[in-house]
């Protein structure tokens, strides 16, 4: 199929990593505050 | 139920009068709604610039943006007159069925939003060179039904805030994003009055805008008494 | 271990597996070319998300209904995780408008209604942090939960008639087969994991609730103090 477009792997690293990065954080930030407040 | 307790509508005409009354006593205060309304109607010419054919397609969206704005204060005030002298709790005492207040006060709110809308349009057309292309009785309809659109989820969330410091700034908060598709459907139906509707659409804007009264005068209704009894 | 870090660690697993395999098995898709991998995060993100609110929703006509605290606290993790993924959702969905339709931002119903739903849930959590009173507390978010839940199919189709910028999108009906597994997969995982977050959140609300109800008259700050006093 014409005009698939082409590359563009860097969005998808992008939105890969935020996505992991923000699961992450939020988990994280759950153990913290479990932490300060047993 | 007691025999000699009112009816339903009765008790709804009763605290829309109540309502009414205590806001005509402050003539000031609905005076200064709609000179705040009007001013801001000046202020969205000021920040678009003076091209009159830009401010003419897009004046619906003004109109409804400065009663939005306006809409806050008579929202904040009606439960406000009733949490400062505990007047909320002997209100509640009476024998008076709850939904009756909401759907009292509710209504009490769309007929102010609506009077400021009749204050606030001839304004708008003299500021934006507007004339009705589809008869000026059209304009009714959007007004009242968008009118209630605001007030009857405005009239809970303002009982939902009543207890907030920061009223002022949380009743919009939480409105605003609700009221969305009221305002959408408002917007477009008074815009295709003024600007003529020739594809007809009118009344599915109507629709949209009847059925968002529907559901969120109902949901509120059934909620009401929840929120205030807490 | 409590059961929900198997359910989360099960998640992260699924997690893995449809992530790899859609950036790296599945077949560049027909339009979008490696763009269209982002499917893979995007989609599950926006059906969990979903969820969750529902979650959120179910557990705001619960504890409306019963008053009891476990619900109150469904409703504020729910509530929480719901609009992290919403936030998340909204930047995924703005990094993949941008090779694709060119823009950032565009009024398509879809994503106007994400924003919303977006500031509607964080209406939720912001009138939580300031009404001190539980039960008042309680029946305000339950309430304004419901209604942020109701409006959002609401707003979708208002904007969609207000105006449709959609450009033919794979939508999950239209996804070709190579594509369902890892979507599936990926979706599954991101289900767990959130099962596995509100879980653990819920466990903080509740600690918190419960605390305040120890020592009712008082604001939480002085609650806590009160508490740690008494070597609670």
């Amino acid at each position: 199929m014409t005009g698939m477009i082409q590359g563009g792997w860097e969005y998808v690293w992008v939105v890969y990593g935020a996505t992991w990065f923000t699961l992450a954080a939020y988990t994280v930030s759950l153990f913290v505050r479990e932490r300060s407040n047993p | 139920m007691i025999a000699s307790r009112p009816g339903l509508v009765r008790q709804i005409v009763a605290v829309i009068h109540k309502d009414l009354l205590v806001e005509w006593r402050g003539q000031a205060r609905l005076l200064a709604m709609g000179t705040y309304a009007v001013t801001l109607l000046l202020l969205f010419s000021f920040a678009v610039g003076p091209d009159t054919k830009t401010l003419q397609q897009h004046a619906a969206g003004y109109v409804w943006l400065a009663l939005l704005s306006a809409s806050t204060m008579t929202l904040t005030q009606s439960f406000r007159v009733e949490t400062e002298a505990g007047a909320l709790e002997a209100l509640l005492m009476l024998p008076v069925d709850h939904r009756a207040i909401y759907f009292g006060k509710a209504l009490a709110n769309t007929a102010l939003l609506v009077v400021l809308a009749f204050l606030v349009m001839p304004v708008a057309a003299i500021l934006f060179d507007l004339s009705a292309a589809e008869g000026l009785y059209w304009l009714l309809p959007p007004i009242v039904l968008g009118a209630a659109g605001l007030a009857g989820p405005g009239t809970l969330y303002a009982a939902l805030t009543a207890r907030v410091a920061a009223q002022q700034l949380m009743l919009p908060l939480l409105l605003f994003p609700l009221i969305v598709p009221a305002l959408v459907a408002a917007v477009k139906s008074t815009s295709l009055v003024l600007q003529g509707d020739p594809m007809g659409q009118m009344s599915s804007w109507l629709i949209v805008l009847a059925s968002f009264d529907l559901i969120f005068w109902s949901l509120s209704g059934l909620l009401f008494a929840k929120v205030v009894e807490e | 271990m409590k059961w929900e870090n198997w359910v989360g660690l099960l998640g992260l697993a699924l997690i893995s597996v449809g992530h790899y395999q859609g950036l790296f098995v599945a077949p560049p898709e027909a339009m979008m070319g490696d763009v269209g991998r982002i499917l893979y995060a995007h989609v599950p993100t926006a059906w969990v998300a979903l969820v969750v609110y529902l979650v959120a929703f179910v557990a705001a006509v619960g504890s409306l209904g019963s008053g009891k605290r476990g619900w109150d606290a469904l409703v504020e993790s729910a509530v929480e995780v719901g609009v992290v993924l919403n936030l998340l959702l909204l930047f995924q969905g703005a990094v993949w408008a941008k090779p694709t339709w060119g823009v950032f931002w565009t009024w398509d119903p879809r994503l106007t209604t994400t924003a919303i739903m977006a500031v509607s849930f964080i209406g939720v959590l912001v009138l939580r942090a300031m009404l001190n009173r539980p039960a008042q507390r309680a029946v305000a978010s339950a309430v304004y939960t419901i209604f942020a839940f109701v409006s959002v199919p609401v707003v979708y189709f208002s904007v969609k008639w207000w105006k449709t910028l959609h450009q033919p999108f794979s939508s999950p009906e239209t996804v070709d087969s190579p594509m369902v597994t890892p979507l599936r997969v990926a979706a599954f995982g991101m289900l767990f994991l959130a099962t596995f977050l509100i879980a653990r959140r819920w466990r903080l609300a509740y600690a918190k609730l419960s605390r305040e109800d120890e020592a009712p008259d008082l604001p939480p700050a002085a609650a806590a103090i009160r508490l740690e006093g008494g070597g609670a």
